[in-house]
């Protein structure tokens, strides 16, 4: 089954990279340009469950992966069913001083919250997205804070005052 | 005034904004919902998340491997076992840890009774929400008794931190299993008692039945899992699709029911119990002897290889994930938690509660099992 995928995806995508792990969970790397059309071929190839969509700041690299985790309902049982254990992990990066992409409700819908969640954390913008409101937070932040150079402890002593050491406070 | 001229609102003048918030007694915990009414019926509701918000997964990047336990256990509070068990698995998968096969048992007879006294839990929350007091004792009563071994084996009744990478933290105590085998009995003699008082009470179900209603085809497209999704006719379970712990080493059946409502839900939730009673019993008789714990590097200075893990298990709820990240470090890269009330939470509650009348709002949403912690981590 992986060997076949891989081969599949290979021969209809251009440069996407895949690596198989030994606990049933493939990795593919792909261009953000063909991420939307690799989701809708994995849709149809039977994984139809969308488990997660996160984002990790790769602030070295100056870019931000987002990661989209599918899994399938293992309720098929043919020979081209996807067994219910593997896990497909598609990420693709996309610049940190652009921070734009697509949505992807019209494929996933339960992807709404989670690009919400990671337009108000992450700064990442969604297009096609029609309600990116703030889910979680309830005031605006300078750089949002789940970025890598948002410093939590500088944030904290900057609002709330620095906290003296023991020993230190006067009385 | 006029009423007409100059309102802006495309329904009729009898749309009302109201308020669903966390000082109601139908909510669970602090979350609220915002529904837009029209006499007694939603035309429209919004979930408003965010009363718990910690930002516990960026905290966790500025705390070691280990010293991230306590905040993991907060994510979900009425049941920290699944909890502990999925960063344990994600932090394993990374630093490539093995985990003797004792520890295995144990964790899943852990994690088991954990899932049951959730499911108490839950059950008194409902019954509750539906005026059965009498069971909502009874079920918070057994809790407590599971609870009590729980403090016996881990020494805290709400959050242990029993589950550590590389097995458990300490193995059974001398006469342990004795002691589960007796509570669980107790607890089993009262199922008639629940039966008769509840599950085949009428009331139960004129009042569930056909509440809340959704098709297992709508519930896979908007990435249900857990007791939705098997009240909906699909035995779909992490425990048996991909198994992890003891969960293969032991036979044991999935529940399902085909209605997709409330009713099946509940139900759902009761031969789930059962089923883990059963289980416990299967898995403390298959026990093998042996150590419960590999050690792991000195925590203080332990350094994970760069890499990424998702790792997924079945909580009380549904499907549990974890997408973990490290650079190599000390601390975790980036932690990302996949729970089963998000997308029962903010999905699939919107959609159940159009049209639905505003008397059912707290009967649809503790139907649908979400704990708000969850939703905001």
């Amino acid at each position: 089954m992986i060997e076949q995928l891989k081969r599949e995806l290979e021969a209809t995508f251009k440069g996407v990279s895949v690596t198989s792990e030994a606990d049933r969970r493939i990795t593919v790397v792909v261009d953000p340009l063909q991420t939307i059309a690799l989701l809708r071929f994995f849709k149809d190839r039977g994984f139809s469950h969308l488990a997660l969509l996160s984002a990790v700041d790769l602030i070295d690299k100056h870019a931000f992966e987002l990661v989209y985790i599918l899994t399938s309902y293992a309720e098929d049982t043919g020979e081209d069913a996807v067994p219910g254990e593997l896990i497909l992990v598609v990420k693709s990066m996309i610049p940190r001083d652009k921070p734009t992409f697509k949505s992807v409700i019209n494929i996933y819908p339960n992807a709404e919250p989670y690009e919400r969640e990671i337009h108000e954390l992450f700064g990442i913008h969604f297009d096609g997205h029609r309600r990116l409101t703030p889910l979680f937070l309830e005031r605006q932040y300078p750089i949002p804070p789940f970025r890598k150079d948002f410093d939590t402890r500088r944030y904290v002593e900057d609002v709330f005052g620095s906290i003296p050491a023991i020993g230190d406070e006067e009385g | 005034m006029n009423g007409t001229s100059g309102n802006k609102t495309s329904g009729s003048s009898r749309e009302l904004e109201l308020y669903f918030g966390p000082q109601h007694l139908g909510m669970v915990g602090n979350f609220s919902i915002t529904l837009k009414v029209e006499g007694d019926r939603i035309l429209e509701a919004r979930a408003n998340p965010g009363f718990l918000h910690r930002g516990f997964e960026k905290l966790m990047e500025y705390r070691t491997w280990i010293q991230n336990f306590p905040m993991v256990c907060r994510i979900n509070v009425i049941e920290s076992g699944s909890m502990e068990m999925i960063y344990s698995m994600a932090v394993e998968s990374l630093a490539q840890i093995e985990v003797p096969e004792r520890a295995h048992y144990v964790r899943s007879i852990y994690l088991e009774l954990c899932r049951v006294s959730s499911h108490l839990f839950g059950l008194w929350a409902y019954s509750n929400m539906l005026g059965f007091d009498t069971v909502a004792q009874w079920a918070m009563y057994h809790r407590d008794l599971i609870l009590d071994l729980l403090e016996e084996l881990t020494g805290g009744r709400v959050y242990n931190i029993f589950i550590w990478p590389g097995g458990v933290r300490r193995d059974f105590p001398k006469g342990f299993e004795d002691r589960i085998v007796e509570t669980l009995h107790t607890i089993g003699s009262c199922v008639p008692d629940y039966n008769t008082a509840f599950f085949d009470n009428r009331i139960f179900y004129e009042r569930s039945k056909g509440i809340g209603r959704i098709t297992q085809q709508e519930a896979k497209e908007l990435g249900a899992t857990g007791q939705t999704l098997r009240a909906t006719g699909l035995k779909f379970d992490i425990r048996k699709v991909a198994p992890y712990a003891a969960y293969d080493k032991v036979e044991w059946d999935v529940p399902v029911r085909e209605d997709g409502d409330a009713y099946s839900r509940i139900l759902v939730i009761r031969d789930e119990m059962i089923e883990s009673v059963h289980m416990i019993f299967k898995l403390l008789e298959a026990m093998p002897q042996g150590p419960v714990y590999n050690r792991i590097p000195n925590p203080f200075k332990w350094k994970i290889p760069p890499g990424d893990t998702y790792v997924r298990c079945e909580s009380s709820r549904g499907e549990l994930g974890l997408y973990l990240v490290s650079d190599g470090g000390e601390r975790p890269y980036r932690v990302h938690f996949r729970t089963p009330s998000y997308t029962n939470g903010l999905i699939l509650l919107e959609k159940l509660l159009q049209g639905a009348s505003i008397a059912d709002v707290g009967n649809i949403m503790i139907s649908l099992y979400v704990v708000a912690p969850e939703i905001d981590r």
